[in-house]
């Protein structure tokens, strides 16, 4: 029992992680219906640059914050690059999204090395009748839970984030409205890059980064967020968390080798069937 | 109905009917034909390599350029011709029948995953195979049977009978070669074939093709399974020539790799596909020969290529969405035909 609620935290903290890469590809595909491979990246940037930043000798707290404003600048740039002012289709927008993953990893290898790199978080454990919790993964928890409530806020509160949403709910009648839609896209880049890059700092510390572990990182965001059908928010944060517990379930009952396997063949049969019920419904979405 | 056939045979007979094209690719061949026996082994391991990357590049181009689907985990299929042939091989199949059955492997392997995957469209299907390949992979690196993350060494090398064994890089590169233009006559036969204009038109809209008659769902599968037929035969040379493989050996980067060779040759044409094959073979190399120079650090080959590879593709979506034939052809008939004003 008391394993039981080591894992379900484990897996909850894990599972926001997945939840807040994946918010960061709703953000984006809301607003541009491009999905943005280079999601992954933003974590292992922010993270990356975070440690340097520690290392040059800035104050916990401060390293971390100048991890996330490069991820979110980072995100900028790859919203400029990959949306074009001519416009074009969102699967060439995410070609060039992978493209700029991989010339990022010439960067992250030129710099860091292509060793995994490790960021100090709260080292401390917390301990309960029995029970052992790094307190890092009640921090993953507890800035998640900020972060959430940030989102439903800017995005229901203030001026930008109503007019992505108006930009998501109609594209066209936000452009008539004087939104330039272009413009949305690229600062909704910039909010993925920041939620990235969040994530990566937050999870460094429990699970150390190197340059190709974005491509898990993304696909994992990817699963948290299709559950949610790429664009509820807080269906994401359900998506993230379940398969977070799944995870750290089959890691601790059965085979840990094989938990990302099972994630992701969850996956691939909720895009099959939702695929299916769609298409029953009539109202096949044409992505 | 009857009309509109007609207009597209004669759109795809006017398109055929220039003598140039064919004219390029025979020097080509004859250039390639040649090649080996003046390459030293080392480069003749490049000519293979390249060879290799052409075949699966122009099933990826059938299903990504004719076809409309993007897949992200191409090399899964490369990764299941490699495996077969090297397994069955070890347990004492002749090779020439392991040869000969890892793309029926492949395919077999396409067709289970193709039949749920291929309901998904676009974005969704370009993430539903790049997860399948992850799967693969993990699935592979964990299982001792198949070697495991280690992989499978000492592959035999390939025996066409009991006396003929390939032995030389030169003998590869010929039977490579020999595949490449088999793969090239049977998807230039397929594209000009009925079942070949179905695909181009459910790749310009797909209801529309349904509407007039194509059969979609059966044609996408065919796409699919011939691409990974492809990948299963190039994997299966590349596990008999290098005699080694491990679950390394067919990364996502390699599948990225794909789609950067049919970005930069022209997705919309399966010679685009040999063209960018054998470009980024070059680039690759030279880059290569320059991160290894002296002073260098060890990771700068790598870092190279990845900015290479990263930057070319951006590039080439933004500035040049039809790849480099296409923009090359483009620049050159402006040119001929400012002369001829001149003129």
């Amino acid at each position: 029992m008391n394993q039981l609620i080591g894992y379900l935290i484990n897996g909850i903290a894990v599972g926001c992680i997945y939840a807040m890469l994946g918010s960061g590809l709703v953000a984006i595909y809301r607003v541009t219906t491009v999905v943005n491979v280079a999601q992954g990246t933003f974590a292992v940037m922010g993270g990356l640059i975070a440690s340097s930043a520690l290392s040059f000798g800035l104050p916990h707290g401060l390293g971390e914050l100048v991890g996330v404003i490069a991820a979110g600048i980072l995100g900028l740039l790859v919203g400029k690059i990959a949306l074009t002012k001519g416009g074009i289709s969102p699967i060439s927008s995410l070609v060039i999204t992978i493209g700029l993953a991989v010339a990022a990893y010439a960067l992250e290898v030129g710099l860091w090395g292509s060793l995994p790199v490790s960021l100090a978080g709260i080292r401390s454990v917390l301990r309960f009748s029995g029970v052992a919790i790094q307190d890092q993964y009640l921090l993953i928890i507890a800035v998640s839970i900020v972060i959430f409530i940030g989102l439903w806020a800017f995005f229901s509160k203030s001026y930008i984030g109503l007019a992505l949403t108006a930009c998501s709910s109609n594209s066209y009648g936000a452009r008539v409205m004087g939104i330039d839609v272009r413009r949305m896209g690229v600062i909704a880049f910039g909010l993925g890059g920041v939620l990235g890059g969040l994530s990566g700092i937050l999870i460094m510390p429990v699970q150390p980064l190197s340059f190709n572990s974005d491509i898990n990182l993304v696909v994992m965001g990817f699963a948290a967020a299709v559950i949610g059908g790429m664009t509820r928010f807080e269906y994401a944060l359900a998506g993230g968390v379940v398969l977070g517990v799944v995870e750290e379930l089959i890691a601790g009952y059965w085979q840990a080798r094989y938990q990302l396997e099972v994630a992701l063949g969850i996956v691939i049969l909720t895009m099959v069937f939702e695929g299916a019920l769609n298409a029953r419904r009539g109202t096949a979405a044409w992505r | 109905m009857a009309i509109d056939t007609q207009k597209v045979q004669e759109i795809s007979k006017s398109k055929s009917g220039s003598r140039l094209p064919l004219f390029g690719a025979a020097i080509a061949l004859i250039v390639a034909l040649l090649l080996p026996s003046v390459l030293n082994s080392a480069n003749s391991s490049v000519y293979v390599y390249t060879m290799l990357y052409a075949i699966v590049a122009v099933g990826l181009s059938l299903l990504i350029g004719y076809a409309g689907q993007v897949s992200l985990g191409q090399a899964v299929f490369v990764a299941v011709g490699a495996y077969t042939a090297a397994i069955l091989s070890a347990h004492g199949v002749p090779t020439i029948l392991a040869f000969i059955l890892a793309p029926f492997v492949s395919m077999m392997v396409a067709l289970i995953v193709g039949i749920p995957l291929l309901t998904l469209r676009g974005n969704y299907l370009a993430f539903g195979t790049l997860a399948l390949q992850l799967i693969i992979l993990g699935v592979v690196a964990n299982t001792t049977f198949l070697g495991g993350s280690l992989g499978i060494p000492s592959i035999p090398q390939l025996g066409l009978t009991s006396s003929l064994q390939l032995g030389s890089a030169k003998s590869y590169a010929w039977l490579s070669l020999v595949l490449l233009v088999g793969v090239l006559i049977v998807s230039r036969n397929l594209i000009n074939s009925r079942p070949g204009r179905g695909l181009r038109a459910l790749a310009t809209t797909e209801i529309g093709a349904a509407a007039a008659g194509v059969p979609v769902g059966r044609y996408r599968l065919y796409a699919f399974l011939l691409s990974a037929a492809y990948g299963g035969i190039a994997g299966a040379v590349y596990a008999f020539f290098t005699g080694f493989i491990s679950p390394n050996s067919f990364s996502v980067l390699l599948s990225i790799e794909f789609i950067v060779m049919i970005m930069v040759g022209g997705s919309r044409s399966i010679w685009g596909a040999v063209v960018g094959a054998f470009v980024i073979s070059i680039l690759v190399q030279v880059l290569n020969t320059l991160g290894t120079l002296h002073g260098l650090p060890n990771s700068m080959p790598a870092i190279f290529s990845y900015a290479a590879y990263g930057l070319l593709l951006v590039v080439i979506i933004r500035y040049m969405p039809d790849g480099i034939v296409a923009w090359f052809g483009k620049r050159l008939g402006r040119l001929t035909t400012a002369s001829k004003n001149l003129d």
